[in-house]
């Protein structure tokens, strides 16, 4: 299990990585980020909506209501442009942080 | 068909000792307890909590274990508003005075149409005029009109989710754009009213120059005081109608 803070900072870059896929929303971010991470990370349900909703509020993705295939409605949201770029920044920054522990762990690196 | 109906009856039981919509309802209005969660964040909280369920469901849990579940994974509500309120502080109170600037907007465009209404009826029967005078029954009939919608949206007669009022709060431009030509229509259809009963009762003393420059300074003055609500609402509103964008 990662730690709290951990958590905190790589839900960014998660949620910008998973809405850069196409459209997505809260639930089926959780269940994305469970899967791939292998069970690693596990967010609790109610800490996601904050994390998206500041994103929406500093122009990063924007969110729309619409009816799902079960007529249902949900909140969908997706990455604006300014969020492609940020998403960019936060590929480099979290990159050169893996190298960097990948060197001193004798991992091979990956390229920036 | 006799003997399937009575075997079917004590699973139906088991089934009525647990209702899921009654369960719902009591989160919900757990919920809207929190003053700090928004209306839109309460809907949001709610869809995942459905779609828990259902997962929940499918993978075999009954609908009691899925909703404990699915209840305890979204979390406290009072854990949950403390959440919302550090990712931004300021959500709710942007909502609170939405609706407030509605509220004055609406309230200030019922008391600038209800004053030309009182003056075709003090024309028309000009006896009226002795009892109560204009002002007092302007008043009366706006106060009468206010507690007649506020009576309709609290039984939930009037639904504001799906009503016309919906596609006005779209976005910014077209709230603009729909609110200042309903409000231009109605101001100038009320001028022309006013200045039809001036002229016919010769009260000369309503009006200088025109009747054109009458229906404009009627327009502008009772603009000024809708303009207020009307700029903060559109500054509170978002920004544009958002494209579609595409499945991936």
């Amino acid at each position: 299990m990662l730690a709290k803070d951990l958590v905190a900072a790589s839900s960014k870059p998660l949620v910008l990585s998973i809405l850069a896929d196409g459209e997505s929303y809260g639930y089926e971010i959780i269940q994305k980020v469970r899967e791939l991470s292998g069970g690693h990370i596990e967010w609790s349900d109610g800490m996601l909506y904050p994390v998206l909703h500041r994103l929406e509020r500093d122009g990063l993705i924007d969110s729309e209501w619409k009816e799902a295939d079960t007529g249902r409605e949900r909140k969908y949201y997706f990455l604006s442009s300014d969020g492609r770029k940020a998403l960019k920044t936060e590929r480099q920054q979290w990159l050169a942080v893996h190298n960097t522990l990948s060197r001193l762990w004798k991992i091979k690196p990956v390229s920036i | 068909m006799a003997g399937r109906s009575q075997h079917v009856e004590p699973i139906m039981e088991n089934q009525t000792r647990f209702n899921l919509n009654a369960a719902l309802e009591n989160w919900r209005q757990e919920l809207a307890g929190q003053a700090n969660l928004t209306a839109e964040v309460r809907r949001e909280l709610e869809t995942h909590l459905r779609d828990a369920i259902a997962e929940l469901c499918q993978r075999g849990l009954n609908e009691e274990e899925s909703f404990g579940l699915a209840r305890r994974r979204v979390g406290q509500p009072e854990q949950l508003a403390e959440e919302f309120v550090k990712a931004d502080p300021a959500a709710v109170w942007r909502e609170r005075v939405f609706w407030m600037a509605t509220g004055a907007l609406a309230a200030l465009f019922l008391l600038t149409t209800t004053t030309p209404l009182i003056t075709i009826i003090s024309y028309c029967f000009p006896s009226a005029g002795k009892i109560v005078d204009e002002l007092t029954l302007s008043l009366m009939l706006w106060v009468l009109q206010i507690l007649g919608i506020t009576f309709l949206i609290v039984r939930g007669n009037m639904n504001l989710q799906s009503s016309l009022l919906a596609s006005f709060f779209k976005d910014r431009f077209r709230f603009a754009i729909m609110t200042i030509s309903v409000l231009l229509i109605a101001k100038t259809f009320c001028a022309t009213i006013m200045l039809w009963v001036y002229v016919a009762s010769r009260n000369v003393h309503g009006f200088n120059g025109g009747p054109s420059a009458f229906i404009g300074n009627y327009v502008f003055a009772s603009l000024v005081f809708e303009l207020v609500p009307v700029a903060i609402l559109i500054w509170l509103l978002p920004t544009q109608n958002r494209k579609t964008p595409k499945r991936a």
